[in-house]
């Protein structure tokens, strides 16, 4: 559903990705883990084209191109087509909760208002959140504040759903809710590609681990396999380590 | 006693000539506004000629007095349009040149706290627009715009009630306006009740700039005061 070959990104001449494929499949739940730096939340701007890439291609809701290639009207292709739930929530400071759903409908995708209300309350209902509706960003806490995000996401239905650490700006005793919403999104058939810290979901909720570091993909696969039996060493390291300090 | 009424007295002599200083300030505020919107773009555009262009615009217009601006303006002008034009705008409405002197020099603050209240606002907020499918100039207007608003309001009627006090030299180039008139009075008294004449229109003066001050704080209030009757 989703095909990225050869993607290359750097800033100054510092080069944060050096050629990443992969492959997205619908209903995958994909978990990007790896140590700080080694360019994951980069390659998700860059897929998402937050960022231009410098080099690649893409195969994604009838654009097959050349990163370098792509014009406005693909560029608007793929972001309509994707979800993003960022580390530090963005939600729309003006908007209340339910606006914050609403917006997207209403403006970009011409939904009428009534319409998007109704798909709103659904999408903060499934995350929990139906009694904050009328609530600012300014009044929620930051879990609260997340799981709008990702309501916001799902609202727009999209073919995939990037996180980018949707828990790492989170105090500790509120990553639980957005993780529990997270699974649920899993169960039921989402296609989420996930760059986390959180080994316990890229553990037990996604059915693909991929490992970066340096800008490379150093090992991917099932994430039984990834934990109990890494094959490169300098996965074997990072999971050691990580896994030392929980 | 005596001299409050000679100021109410005077006062009322005077205010009639508050349509000029409003219809003044007013253009110019709108005026320089809309410049200083654009002065902002380029001042955050990619290109460096437009950078340099208006950073050099807004460094030579904040270190110009503004009477010198008004003279300039008076006086330069009319020559410009007659050499490069060849039109003849020696007739016009002298309060035009004060327009454009003071619409000239709020631009050049209006576009630094343009840019700085833009800039305050986190560029997540244009990335999660862009992700919701919105195009970058819909989540300028419906995002960043109405929090750039608040955010600049103070230093915005700061600069209003600048602009305010250097309209009262706008008599300098001969329109008649409040400041015009206090001298009228004072012209026809001999030079007498000067001191109560200026008075009070010094009095005008800082209601006006009450009313700037009392209308922003309004404004910002009723902003707050939305977000904390929604959400009970």
């Amino acid at each position: 559903m989703l095909t990225i070959e050869g993607l290359k990104k750097g800033y100054e001449g510092n080069e944060i990705l050096k050629g990443i494929s992969i492959d997205v499949n619908k209903g995958d739940v994909i978990s990007i883990i790896g140590p700080s730096g080694s360019g994951k939340t980069t390659l998700l701007r860059t897929i998402t084209t937050l960022e231009a890439a410098d080099g690649g291609h893409i195969t994604f809701a009838g654009v097959d191109k050349d990163f370098e290639k792509l014009n406005g009207k693909d560029i608007n292709t793929i972001r309509r087509n994707v979800g993003f739930v960022f580390q530090n929530y963005n939600l729309f400071n003006n908007k209340t909760a339910l606006q914050n759903i609403t917006e997207g409908l209403i403006v970009a995708r011409k939904v009428k208002k009534s319409e998007a209300e109704k798909i709103a309350l659904d999408a903060l209902e499934r995350v929990g959140l139906s009694d904050r509706k009328n609530h600012y960003p300014s009044q929620l806490s930051g879990g609260q504040q997340q799981r709008v995000g990702i309501a916001r996401a799902i609202a727009l239905n999209p073919e995939v759903i990037f996180f980018d650490e949707p828990t790492s700006a989170l105090d500790p005793e509120l990553v639980g809710e957005v993780l529990k919403v997270m699974q649920d999104l899993a169960n039921s058939g989402t296609t989420m590609v996930v760059v986390t810290h959180q080994m316990s979901f890229a553990r037990d909720v996604s059915n693909r681990v991929i490992f970066m570091a340096d800008g490379h993909i150093v090992e991917q696969g099932d994430p039984k396999k990834i934990f109990e039996n890494p094959s490169e060493e300098r996965t074997k390291k990072f999971l050691t380590d990580i896994l030392a300090n929980v | 006693m005596d001299n409050i009424k000679l100021i109410i007295n005077f006062l009322g002599q005077l205010l009639p000539a508050i349509n000029i200083t409003l219809i003044v300030s007013l253009s110019s505020i709108i005026l320089g506004s809309l410049l200083g919107l654009l002065l902002a773009a380029a001042k955050m555009s990619e290109s460096v000629v437009l950078r340099v262009l208006a950073r050099v615009y807004v460094s030579v217009i904040r270190a110009t007095p503004s009477i010198i601006m008004i003279f300039v303006v008076y006086y330069g002008m009319p020559m410009l349009f007659n050499n490069w034009f060849h039109t003849n705008i020696d007739g016009w409405n002298r309060m035009y040149f004060v327009i454009i002197a003071l619409t000239v020099l709020f631009s050049a603050p209006a576009s630094e706290l343009f840019r700085s209240a833009h800039e305050s606002i986190s560029k997540g907020q244009m990335e999660a627009g862009l992700m919701v499918g919105m195009t970058p100039f819909q989540t300028f207007y419906r995002i960043i715009l109405p929090q750039a608003f608040v955010v600049a309001l103070p230093n915005f009627a700061n600069s209003v009630v600048n602009l305010l006090k250097e309209g009262a030299l706008t008599f300098t180039i001969g329109v008649v306006d409040m400041v015009a008139k206090a001298q009228m009075i004072v012209a026809n008294n001999s030079g007498g009740y000067a001191w109560q004449t200026y008075c009070a229109l010094a009095l005008i003066y800082w209601v006006i700039s009450l009313a700037v001050d009392k209308g922003v704080s309004l404004v910002e209030k009723s902003y707050q005061a939305k977000r904390k009757t929604i959400a009970v």
